[in-house]
């Protein structure tokens, strides 16, 4: 039975690590030899662009999303920079200001339409092309095409760190907005303090965590300088296999499965 | 010869109403009454929102934010709706588990608040977001 593969990363804040999550979920699943489709769709801030240091593209999501372009066009395939795993194709978007303009200008019946290419990417990638997950970067907070990432996800995975007005506004948006939809959703704490990751008290955090927000935790990632350091110049899971953070993405690629 | 007028019109001999086409029958009775169900729903609901005067199919778009601003019971609809791209009140109560009546009212429900678009086909109405926006 195939699982069901679209999965959405969002966050309320800005700065949860919401690409990097996504983009070492998707290393994680290409490993374990999974067929995996990354879409930037934070056409505000794009930055899958240059995370896989392809600046330009014939096509972009953009394009797909208007309508002038189908999306074979706009995926490239950058299986190779993953070894010896599956595949991985990435749908990039436009970071040029003049696309990035153009795309917050949008009217409301362009974006029901991009709501409909979007949800007709389960039916031309999953269903027709063989992908086994599509993973939505999109941007943070109630934005029409972060709503749309969610609308048509199966599973929303939301990036939270202990900032308080992060978590007061996650709180909400898991009640106002996830709720409403009916979305399957699960917590990453991101940049969680060591004195907490590192001791006895992970459990109680992570289970104090599940009180606040009322939906499972998916993972607790601690706070890794070397994580950092890497200043997003590459990805993480491929060229770290030992480090811890590819352990926790390790372990949270597997639960997945499960949700 | 004896014959009988249908809620349609049309003629229907004593032959086909006793004998040889008993269930053609029932079916075009179940037919006319689904027809004349909805459209009772649709002058129920521009009672109920005092719009007698209006249109009743103005253009709304089914964005997002639409869905978010609409009750629960509706929003569920709209959504399998936008799921299937194209589906009949049987297709939709399937997916959401609710009666088949349950969920034809609430599709009638949407399209006269402009969101959706019906089309019938033979026996069955098919409910869809306008294809003009979904191009």
């Amino acid at each position: 039975m195939k699982l069901d593969g679209i999965i959405a990363v969002h966050s309320y804040k800005g700065g949860t690590g919401k690409t990097l999550l996504s983009v070492n979920l998707a290393a994680t699943l290409v490993k374990q030899g999974k067929k995996i489709c990354l879409l930037d769709l934070d056409f505000r801030a794009p930055s899958l662009a240059t995370i896989f240091k392809t600046e330009k593209a014939e096509y972009w999501l953009n394009d797909y999303l208007n309508g002038t372009c189908e999306i074979d066009k706009v995926l490239i395939d950058l299986s190779e920079r993953i070894r010896n795993g599956g595949k991985l194709f990435v749908g990039f978007a436009n970071p040029a200001t003049e696309a990035i303009r153009e795309m917050s200008a949008k009217d409301r019946k362009w974006e029901m339409r991009a709501l409909g290419r979007l949800l007709a990417l389960r039916n031309s990638l999953l269903n027709e092309n063989g992908f086994d997950y599509l993973i939505f970067d999109t941007s943070p907070g109630l934005q029409y095409s972060s709503i749309n990432a969610i609308v048509s996800a199966d599973v929303v995975i939301v990036a939270t760190t202990f900032d308080r007005s992060d978590v007061e506004g996650t709180k909400r948006m898991l009640r106002e907005l996830y709720d409403l939809f009916e979305k399957k959703t699960e917590i990453v704490v991101n940049k969680v303090l060591n004195e907490v990751s590192l001791k006895s008290g992970k459990s109680e955090v992570q289970t104090k965590m599940k009180e606040i927000y009322q939906v499972p935790v998916l993972a607790m990632i601690p706070c890794f300088c070397d994580v950092s350091r890497a200043e997003g110049a590459f990805i993480f899971a491929q060229e770290k296999p030992d480090h811890p953070f590819t352990k926790i993405l390790d372990e949270m690629a597997k639960n997945l499965k499960n949700i | 010869m004896y014959t009988r007028k249908t809620l349609r019109g049309t003629r229907v001999t004593r032959q086909e109403i006793l004998g040889k086409k008993p269930l053609h029958v029932l079916e075009k009775i179940r037919e006319n009454l689904e027809k004349l169900n909805e459209k009772m729903e649709i002058m129920i609901e521009l009672q109920k929102h005092g719009r007698k005067d209006v249109q009743p199919f103005p253009e709304a778009p089914l964005d997002v934010m639409t869905l978010l601003s609409m009750p629960d019971h509706l929003r569920k609809t709209a959504m399998t709706v936008c799921r299937l791209g194209r589906a009949t009140a049987e297709e939709a109560a399937q997916q959401t588990h609710r009666a088949r009546a349950v969920e034809s009212s609430y599709l009638n429900q949407l399209v006269i608040m402009g969101h959706l678009k019906k089309e019938r086909k033979g026996r069955k109405a098919y409910f869809y977001v306008d294809k003009e926006d979904q191009r």
